[in-house]
């Protein structure tokens, strides 16, 4: 199968892994003063922080997945790399929707993560990616790619505008994307992912979780 | 029309070995939570319950029911579905399906998993990969019409209930009516106008929540699609 279709089939919206459920912390940034105005800025961050970590997880264990290691010192340096309990667990939840999904279309990938009881969706899908044929230049801007739509379409469901100024937002990004996929692309050991947090963001992230007033999951 | 070669055996979905998930969906307002805490005082004595709620902010459902008391605290789970109600009880299940996955990790005495929709319009109705009967609920404050309207889920849910019969008097509806209406676009389907107060009715929707028990574990419970469509009516005999 041609990578780039299984690339389209991992990044778009309807794949159900209950995307639906995630904002990428963007409720909770909007409800602590973040603008619609700062989105693109907020996306920047991410993909500076938050999600280039993600992204060097995703890459490192693809890395192993295909030549056959173990994926558990892998999980371990994301999850020092994520201080946030609340944005571990919502990983580990997303880690299970997608590993749930490959169950039925691809079980033979989850074999690397196997040993993992809560795999990081990183992991699940560094795995998933190295089976499907993905380059890990492709994983990385899977990676920044979906999480700019996760957060400018939870935006449009909390703060409605014309939905062309939101794809416009990323839009905007993409090169902020390429770059964070051009960063991690070649790593291959877990201490090579970056180890980047975003205070603000991670504590946003656990004052959500805590609130009984969501709409999404994190 | 080709023969399912397991239509004889057990129904193709039919999961007879682990607990049955009754999905309760329905407008805002109409008693989905009342339904669910009303079955939980039922039945906890005498079966393993657990439920899963999708309220519009997370748990608001969840803490109602918990604050009920009728069911320990960490059986209620809450799904939040990022303003999207209708997906996830119908497109994308999947946070639904792991929610009750957990549950069935964690209890092993479960024969009964509620799940409750987030309050929607008329329109919305559960997947049946998701649950394998489902109770549609109106009132009767809502308007003694809504039943002949129709739509999907008061057409085909497995049960059509009007709940608050007893302020019918208030609301001036007439309940034989309504209930009358509802079967009259449910073909043989069961409606239960519901009270409370009413102990035969209540009795009325135990014994249907027992039945359908029985056949999910006999292996012959086929869940079945309300659907978001209107019934196909061929326009000339075939």
């Amino acid at each position: 199968m041609h990578p780039e279709l299984m690339l389209m089939l991992l990044a778009d919206a309807r794949l159900p892994v209950a995307g639906h459920t995630q904002s990428g912390t963007a409720e909770a940034a909007l409800a602590n003063g973040l603008t619609a105005y700062d989105v693109p800025s907020y996306l920047r961050t991410r993909l500076r922080s938050v999600t280039l970590v993600e992204a060097g997880t995703a890459v490192v264990a693809r890395h192993r997945a295909q030549v056959g290691e173990p994926l558990a010192d892998v999980d371990v340096a994301w999850a020092a790399r994520t201080p946030s309990g609340a944005l571990r667990q919502s990983s580990r939840g997303q880690g299970r929707a997608l590993r749930r999904l490959a169950e039925r279309l691809w079980p033979d990938a989850l074999a690397p993560v196997g040993e993992l009881r809560t795999p990081s969706r990183a992991a699940v899908l560094g795995a998933v990616s190295g089976y499907l044929g993905l380059g890990s230049g492709s994983l990385a801007r899977l990676v920044g790619y979906d999480d700019v739509q996760t957060v400018c379409a939870a935006v449009l469901k909390l703060a409605p505008l014309d939905p062309a100024v939101a794809t416009g937002w990323v839009a905007g990004a993409l090169p902020e994307i390429a770059a964070l996929a051009a960063e991690v692309a070649d790593l291959k050991t877990p201490d090579q992912i970056p180890a980047v947090g975003c205070p603000q963001i991670e504590a946003w992230a656990e004052a959500h979780a805590v609130t009984s007033r969501r709409l999404f999951r994190a | 029309m080709p023969d399912h070669p397991d239509r004889h055996e057990h129904a193709p979905h039919a999961h007879p070995d682990r607990a049955l998930r009754l999905g309760v969906c329905g407008p805002v307002g109409t008693g989905k939570s009342s339904l669910i805490a009303l079955l939980c005082r039922e039945l906890a004595s005498s079966l393993g319950l657990a439920v899963v709620t999708n309220d519009i902010y997370t748990d608001e459902d969840a803490r109602y029911l918990r604050s009920a008391g009728v069911l320990a605290p960490d059986r209620i789970r809450a799904v939040e579905t990022g303003a999207c109600p209708h997906t996830a009880i119908r497109d994308d299940i999947t946070a639904n399906l792991l929610a009750i996955e957990e549950l069935e990790e964690q209890y092993d005495d479960l024969d009964l998993v509620m799940v409750e929709s987030g309050g929607d319009n008329l329109t919305a109705t559960f997947s049946p990969a998701l649950v394998d009967a489902q109770v549609f609920v109106l009132d009767v404050a809502g308007g003694g019409d809504v039943a002949r309207k129709g739509g999907p889920g008061i057409e085909r849910a497995d049960l059509l209930i009007v709940n608050k019969t007893d302020l019918a008097p208030y609301v001036g509806v007439d309940v034989a009516q309504m209930v009358t209406d509802a079967t009259a676009v449910r073909a043989d389907r069961p409606v239960i106008g519901l009270s409370r107060s009413d102990r035969a009715s209540i009795d009325a929707l135990l014994a249907w929540v027992r039945s359908v028990l029985d056949s999910h574990r006999a292996g012959t419970l086929v869940p079945r699609d309300p659907g978001p469509m209107a019934r196909h009516v061929h326009a000339h005999q075939h």
